[in-house]
C-alpha cells in the first residue's frame, strides 16, 4: 500500500491545490523566502549582520535613524544617500622610510541637505602626517583639518571629517558669513560639513543653499618611519537617508536585519510546526486507537496541557534562563502539540469505528500496523494544513517573546528588531522605517503560510467549496 | 443523570486544576529562586556599602547575615524547596492568595486578591468586550459569506482573514499608535484614563477616549477569523438535506436562515465563542504593556519584572480558573444546544 | 386540463468542469387524481425533476427552458415569494428521499411541524395542533412523536410524520422521491399502502420517483421511464408491466433486469456500459451505446416521443417510424 497509494493521494491533492488560487500565491511567496534565505549573502550590504548585530563598530559609518532612500522620491528636497568612494586617484611617492600618497576623491553633490559627516579611512603605520583639503565646485579650496598620528603597527585610521573640521569652519564662516549673525553663535553648535556644502554667501548658518557641483576631497599622508605606509584610503559620505530600509539608533542597516531575520523565522515556524504537529497526531491517534482508560489519561494529560497558557510560561522561563532560539522551540513544541490532538483523535475515532479496521483486526493484522496502515493516511492531509497554519502561530510567539527583550540574544530576529524599536522610541518619533519592515514581513510570511495552509484546509473540506 | 454528569465533570476538571496549579507553583519557585537570590545578594550588598561607613567589619559581616536571612524569609527562601511549591499550591487552591512581596494595589493594599481583583475588570473592558464584538461581527459577516458563497464578498472577506492570520496585534497597534497618536494626535497614548482622572460623568467619558484606540485595534483583527470558521459551518450545515427540505416546505429565507441553518450550526459557534471569551480574561500581556492598560497581562509583567511570586500564582489562578470553567460550561450546554449528544456521551 | 403539464424542461448544473444537462427537454403531464411514477437509473435526472417542479433546483443548478403549468399557470414566472406563498406546499409538496436527514436534528417534530402550518395558514396554535394530530393519526402516529427529536425516531416514523407534513396543508400534488427506498420490506408495504390509501381519501395527484421497478407496479397508474435527462417513453401500468412487452429498449431492458419472483435465472441480465456522461451525452439517441437494438440513425438523430398507441408514447427510431 503504501508509497504507491501515498504517492496517488499526493498527486491528487496537487492536482486540488493547484486549482486554488491564493494557495498557488503562497507557494510562490513561500519560495521567495526560500531565495532570500539562500541569496542573503548576496543580498545585504552588510554580510557580518547576523554575527556582529550587536557590534557598534561594524556600524559606525552609518547614519542613526536615517530613513531610507527611496523617500527622496516622495520629498521636495532631496536627502543626500549613504555613499563610500574607494577608488580616489592616488598618486605615491616613496623616500627612504617616508612615503608620501596623495589621493583625490571626486564627489558629485546634487543634493539639497547635505551629508552628516565625511569619514576618512584607511590602514597605516608609522608616524602619519595627514592634511585634507576640499575643492568645492566654486572655486574655494579650503584646508579641513591637519594631523599627525602616530600607529606602531599596522592599524586602521579614521577621520571624521566633521569632528576635525571645526577649526576650519570657524575661519570660513568669518570670511563669508553675516558677522552680526556670527556674533550670538557658538562654534560648538555649527556643523562643518553642512557649512561646507551650502553657497559661500551670507545667510549660510540659517538658510544654507545648497552648493551642487562636483567636489573633490584631497588627502594627503606623508608616512614617517621605517616601513611606515598608508594605503587603501577610502572615504564615506554618512548619508542623511541610507539602504532600503534606512538605519536605526544605533546605525544598523534595517535591510540587512530584516533579509538575516528571515532564515530564522522560516526555521522557528517550520521546525515548531513541524514537531508539533507530529507529535500531536501521533498522540491522537495512539489515543484513539487504544480508547479505554489509555484514551482517558491521553485526555487528562491533554487538557492540562492545552488549558496552560503558554505565553507567560515561556516568559518565565526565558525572563530567568536566557535562553536559545533552540530552548524557545523546544518550549513551543512543548505545548503546541495539543492543537492538533482534538481533531486528529476524533478522526481516529470515527475510521476505528469502520468496518474496515474491524476486518483487518479479524484478518489478523497486529495492532501497530493498523495504525499506521489506516488512520495514518488519512490524517496525513490534515496534518499538513495544520502545520501551515501552525507555523505563523509559532512565529508570533517568539516575537512576542524578543519583543518583551527575552530572546535569542546571539542572532537576529524581526521581533528583537522591534524590541529595539519600541526601546528606541520609534512610535514616538514616528521611525516608521524601524517598525513597518519588520511586523510586515512577520504578516508577509503568516500570510504565506495562511495562504497554503487555507487552500489545503479548503481542499480537505469538500463541502466546503463552491464552484 | 444529567447532574451525575455534572458533578463527575466538575471533579475531573477539579483535577486539571490541581495539577495545574502544582505545575504553576513548581514552576515559578524553581524558575525564580535563582533570580530572586541573586537580587537579594544584590539588594544587601548596596545596604551594605551605605553602612560600610559606619560600621567595622565584623559588624558589617553580621549586617549582611542579618539582611540576608530578612529577605531570604521575605521571599520564604528559607524554607525546604518542596515545601514552598507544596504549600504555595494549596494555599492559591484556597484562594488564599496571601499578600504580595513587593506589588501593591491602587489604594496601597498587598493582599494579592485586591491587587488581582483590580485588574480583572479591566481587562474585561477592555479584552472580553473586544471578543464579544467581534463574535457579533463575526457571525452575522459568516452567515451573510455563507449565503453567497465563492461570489465577492466571500472571497475578498476570506482573502482579508488570511492577511491578519499572522499580523501580531501589538503590532498593528504599534502602528496605528504612530499614526494616531503621535503623527496625528487624535488618540491619547495609553492608560485607562487622564492623569489626574475626571470626576462623574466625564470620567466615564475619558475612559472611553483611552479605550476606544486598543478597542478599535483588537477589533479590527479579531473578527476576520471568526467569519470565516462561521462561514464554514454554516456553510456546511446550509447543504444539508433538511434546509433544503425546510425550503421546500416554504418557509421564508429568514427562517431557514436563521432558525434552521443557524440552530443547527450553533454548537460549534458557540464552542468558538464561549471559549474565546474565557480565555480573554488573561488579556494580552504585550497588548496591555504596549497601551499602558493596567490590566491581568500588564500585572504579570510586573511581577516577573519584580519577582513577585504570590502576585504570579495569583493571576495565572484566576485565569486558568476562568479558562476550565468555560470548559465545563461549555460541556455541559453543549447538550442542551444539541440534542442529538446524550450528554456524558462520547465526546 | 391536467393538474400539472411540464413543457420542455431543460435543467443544467453549471460547475467549473462544465454544464451538465441533467433535464435536457423533458416534457410531460400529470392529470388529477393519478400517480404518475417515474422510473430511471441513478442519475438519469429523476431526483433533479423533483426538485425544479418546486422551482428549487440544487445549486448551481438553473432552470434555462421550459415551463411548469400548474392549472394553466406557469410556476417558473414566479417570484421566490410568490413561489413560497402560493405553491410551495400550499399546491406542490414533497415527500423526500432519505427521510434519515429531512427533518431538521435540532428542532422537536412540534416546533417543524407548527411552523410550517403557521407560515402557510393564519389559525390559532390550538387549531394548527389539532390539524397536525388529526394528520399524524392519519399517517397512523400518535401526538406523542410531538415532543421528540428527530434523532429519537425510527427510519419508518420518519417517513410518515414527512408525509404528515407535506398532506397536512391539503395540496393538489405530492411528489414523493424514493419515499421507500431506504426502509425494510415491511415498512416499505406500509408506507406503500398508506400512499395508496391517502391518495383515495384525499384526491391527490402523485408523482412518484423510484428505481425500484417492483415498488413503482405496485402504485403508478402511469410510468414515465427517463434515461440521461430526457424521456424515453412514458405509458400506463398495463402497458408498461403488461404482457405485451414495454416499447423503448431501455424500458425492456429494464423490465428484464429486475429478477421475478417465480422466475428461475441462471444469470442476472444486466445493461452492459454506464450511463452516458451529461458533461458530453452523446450525439443522436442517448441510449444508442448502449441499444441492442441500434441502427444508424440512432447514431444521428435524436428521436422524438411519439404516440404509438393510446396514451403511450415512445421516443425510439425503432418504434412508430415505420
Amino acid at each position: 500500500m503504501k508509497l504507491k497509494d501515498l504517492r496517488e493521494t499526493l498527486r491528487d491533492f496537487w492536482g486540488e491545490f493547484r486549482k486554488v488560487r491564493y494557495g498557488m500565491v503562497g507557494l510562490v511567496m513561500f519560495g521567495l523566502f526560500l531565495l532570500i534565505v539562500i541569496l542573503e549573502p548576496v543580498l545585504i550590504p552588510f554580510p557580518e549582520t547576523g554575527r556582529r548585530w550587536r557590534d557598534i563598530t561594524y556600524w559606525e559609518d552609518n547614519p542613526k535613524n536615517a530613513a531610507p532612500v527611496w523617500v527622496n522620491w516622495f520629498t521636495r528636497k532631496d536627502y543626500t544617500p549613504q555613499a563610500v568612494l574607494d577608488k580616489p586617484e592616488i598618486s605615491e611617492r616613496k623616500a627612504a622610510n617616508t612615503q608620501m600618497v596623495e589621493a583625490v576623491f571626486t564627489y558629485n553633490y546634487k543634493y539639497d541637505l547635505p551629508p552628516i559627516d565625511l569619514l576618512l579611512r584607511a590602514t597605516g603605520k608609522g608616524l602619519l602626517n595627514l592634511a585634507v583639503h576640499l575643492e568645492r565646485p566654486d572655486g574655494l579650496s579650503i584646508e579641513l583639518t591637519k594631523k599627525s598620528i602616530r600607529l606602531s603597527g599596522e592599524a586602521p585610521v579614521r577621520l571624521s571629517l566633521d569632528k576635525e573640521a571645526s577649526g576650519a569652519v570657524g575661519d570660513f564662516l568669518k570670511t563669508y558669513e553675516d558677522p552680526d549673525v556670527l556674533r550670538g553663535v557658538s562654534i560648538f553648535t555649527v556643523k562643518p560639513v553642512e557649512v561646507f556644502f551650502a553657497r559661500a554667501e551670507p545667510g549660510i548658518l540659517r538658510n544654507p543653499v545648497p552648493l551642487k557641483g562636483e567636489y573633490r576631497i584631497k588627502l594627503t599622508c606623508v608616512a614617517v618611519g621605517s616601513g611606515a605606509f598608508l594605503k587603501e584610503p577610502a572615504l564615506t559620505v554618512a548619508g542623511r537617508v541610507f539602504g532600503l530600509m534606512g538605519t536605526d539608533a544605533s546605525k544598523r542597516d534595517i535591510w540587512s536585519g530584516v533579509i538575516a531575520g528571515t532564515k530564522w523565522a522560516l526555521l522557528i515556524g517550520l521546525l515548531t510546526s513541524a514537531v508539533a504537529v507530529i507529535i500531536g497526531v501521533f498522540y491522537g491517534v495512539t489515543s484513539a486507537y487504544f480508547g479505554g482508560a489509555v484514551d482517558l489519561v491521553m485526555m487528562r494529560i491533554y487538557e492540562v496541557f492545552q488549558s496552560i497558557p503558554l505565553l507567560p510560561v515561556m516568559i518565565v522561563v526565558s525572563a530567568v534562563f536566557k535562553p536559545s532560539i533552540w530552548t524557545m522551540i523546544l518550549m513551543m513544541c512543548a505545548f503546541f502539540w495539543v492543537g492538533s490532538v482534538r481533531t486528529v483523535r476524533s478522526m481516529g475515532l470515527q475510521i476505528k469505528e469502520e468496518i474496515y479496521v474491524e476486518a483487518a483486526h479479524a484478518l489478523g493484522a497486529s495492532r501497530g500496523r493498523i495504525i499506521f496502515k489506516h488512520m495514518l493516511p488519512q490524517v496525513i492531509p490534515y496534518a499538513f494544513a495544520s502545520m501551515a497554519l501552525q507555523v505563523p502561530v509559532s512565529i508570533v510567539y517568539e516575537a512576542s517573546v524578543s519583543l518583551l527583550g527575552l530572546g535569542d540574544a546571539t542572532i537576529v530576529t524581526w521581533g528583537q528588531i522591534l524590541h529595539d524599536a519600541m526601546q528606541g522610541g520609534a512610535v514616538l518619533q514616528g521611525i516608521w522605517w524601524w517598525i513597518i519592515p519588520p511586523g510586515l514581513f512577520i504578516a508577509l510570511m503568516g500570510m504565506t503560510f495562511a495562504f497554503v495552509g487555507f487552500a489545503m484546509d479548503t481542499i480537505l473540506n469538500p463541502k466546503l467549496r463552491t464552484r | 443523570m444529567y447532574w451525575k454528569y455534572v458533578i463527575r465533570r466538575i471533579v475531573s476538571v477539579f483535577f486539571t486544576y490541581v495539577i495545574i496549579i502544582f505545575i504553576y507553583s513548581a514552576l515559578f519557585n524553581t524558575v525564580m529562586e535563582k533570580t530572586i537570590r541573586a537580587q537579594i545578594g544584590e539588594q544587601v550588598k548596596q545596604e551594605m556599602m551605605v553602612q560600610s561607613h559606619i560600621m567595622s567589619a565584623a559588624e558589617l559581616k553580621r549586617y549582611q547575615e542579618e539582611r540576608l536571612a530578612f529577605h531570604y524569609k521575605r521571599y520564604h527562601l528559607d524554607e525546604p524547596f518542596l515545601s514552598r511549591v507544596f504549600w504555595r499550591a494549596i494555599s492559591t487552591l484556597k484562594f488564599d492568595f496571601g499578600n504580595s512581596t513587593i506589588i501593591r494595589s491602587a489604594a496601597g493594599e498587598r493582599k494579592v486578591l485586591t491587587i488581582v481583583g483590580e485588574k480583572i475588570p479591566r481587562t474585561i473592558l477592555l479584552f472580553t468586550l473586544a471578543t464579544a464584538i467581534d463574535i457579533i461581527i463575526g457571525v452575522l459577516l459568516g452567515m451573510k459569506k455563507a449565503q453567497k458563497p465563492g461570489k465577492f464578498l466571500d472571497q475578498s472577506t476570506s482573502i482579508m482573514t488570511m492577511v491578519v492570520y499572522g499580523m501580531p496585534t501589538w503590532w498593528v497597534a504599534m502602528i496605528l499608535i504612530m499614526l494616531f497618536v503621535y503623527k496625528i494626535a487624535i488618540f491619547p497614548s495609553g492608560g485607562l484614563h487622564s492623569v489626574p482622572p475626571p470626576q462623574g460623568f466625564a470620567y466615564v467619558l475619558d475612559l472611553l477616549y483611552h479605550l476606544a484606540l486598543p478597542l478599535l485595534t483588537l477589533v479590527l483583527i479579531g473578527f476576520w477569523g471568526r467569519a470565516y470558521l462561521t462561514r464554514n459551518i454554516v456553510l456546511s450545515t446550509l447543504q444539508e438535506d433538511y434546509i433544503m427540505a425546510a425550503r421546500a416546505r416554504g418557509l421564508s429565507e429568514r427562517q431557514v436562515l436563521y432558525g434552521h441553518t443557524l440552530r443547527s450550526a450553533a454548537p460549534p459557534i458557540a464552542t468558538m465563542s464561549i471559549l474565546s471569551l474565557l480565555f480573554s480574561v488573561g488579556g494580552g500581556l504585550i497588548f496591555e504593556g504596549i497601551f499602558s492598560w493596567p490590566g491581568m497581562g500588564n500585572l504579570y509583567w510586573v511581577a516577573i519584572q519584580q519577582n513577585d511570586i504570590p502576585v504570579l500564582m495569583g493571576n495565572l489562578a484566576v485565569t486558568t480558573l476562568f479558562y476550565l470553567s468555560g470548559l465545563v460550561l461549555l460541556d455541559l450546554i453543549y447538550g442542551v444546544l444539541d440534542p442529538r449528544i446524550k450528554v456524558g456521551g462520547k465526546a | 386540463m391536467e393538474k400539472l403539464a411540464i413543457k420542455n424542461i431543460k435543467l443544467h448544473y453549471f460547475t467549473s468542469k462544465g454544464v451538465i444537462r441533467a433535464l435536457d427537454g423533458v416534457s410531460f403531464d400529470l392529470r388529477a387524481g393519478e400517480t404518475l411514477g417515474v422510473v430511471g437509473e441513478s442519475g438519469c435526472g429523476k431526483t433533479t425533476l423533483g426538485t425544479a417542479l418546486l422551482n428549487m433546483p440544487t445549486p448551481p443548478g438553473r432552470i434555462v427552458a421550459g415551463e411548469i403549468l400548474f392549472d394553466g399557470l406557469d410556476i417558473l414566472k414566479l417570484n421566490e415569494d410568490e413561489l413560497r406563498k402560493q405553491i410551495r406546499w400550499e399546491k406542490i409538496a414533497m415527500v423526500f428521499q432519505g427521510a434519515m436527514n429531512c427533518l431538521t436534528p435540532v428542532y422537536t417534530i412540534r416546533k417543524q411541524m407548527m411552523e410550517t402550518i403557521l407560515t402557510h395558514r393564519k389559525m390559532t396554535k390550538q387549531e394548527a395542533e389539532e390539524r397536525i394530530i388529526k394528520y399524524l393519526n392519519l399517517v397512523g402516529l400518535s401526538a406523542d412523536v410531538l415532543r421528540r427529536y428527530p434523532h429519537e425516531l425510527s427510519g419508518g416514523m420518519k417517513q410518515r410524520i414527512v408525509i404528515a407534513t407535506a398532506l397536512f396543508l391539503e395540496p393538489q400534488v405530492v411528489i414523493c422521491d424514493e419515499p421507500t427506498t431506504a426502509l425494510d420490506v415491511v415498512v416499505q408495504a406500509q408506507i406503500i399502502n398508506l400512499l395508496k390509501q391517502l391518495k383515495e381519501q384525499l384526491k391527490l395527484s402523485f408523482i412518484f420517483i423510484t428505481h425500484d421497478l417492483a415498488t413503482e407496479a405496485e402504485v403508478a397508474d402511469r410510468i414515465m421511464v427517463m434515461y440521461a435527462g430526457k424521456v424515453v417513453e412514458i405509458g400506463t401500468n398495463e402497458q408498461i408491466y403488461g404482457p405485451q412487452r414495454a416499447a423503448h429498449p431501455y424500458t425492456q431492458l429494464l423490465m428484464a433486469a429486475t429478477p421475478r419472483l417465480r422466475q428461475k435465472v441462471d444469470q442476472l441480465a444486466f445493461i452492459p456500459g454506464t450511463p452516458p456522461d451529461l458533461l458530453a451525452p452523446p450525439a443522436g439517441c442517448r441510449f444508442h451505446l448502449r441499444c441492442p437494438q441500434v441502427m444508424e440513425r440512432c447514431r444521428q438523430e435524436e428521436p422524438p416521443l411519439v404516440e404509438v398507441e393510446p396514451a403511450h408514447t415512445v421516443a425510439c427510431w425503432r418504434c412508430g417510424h415505420e
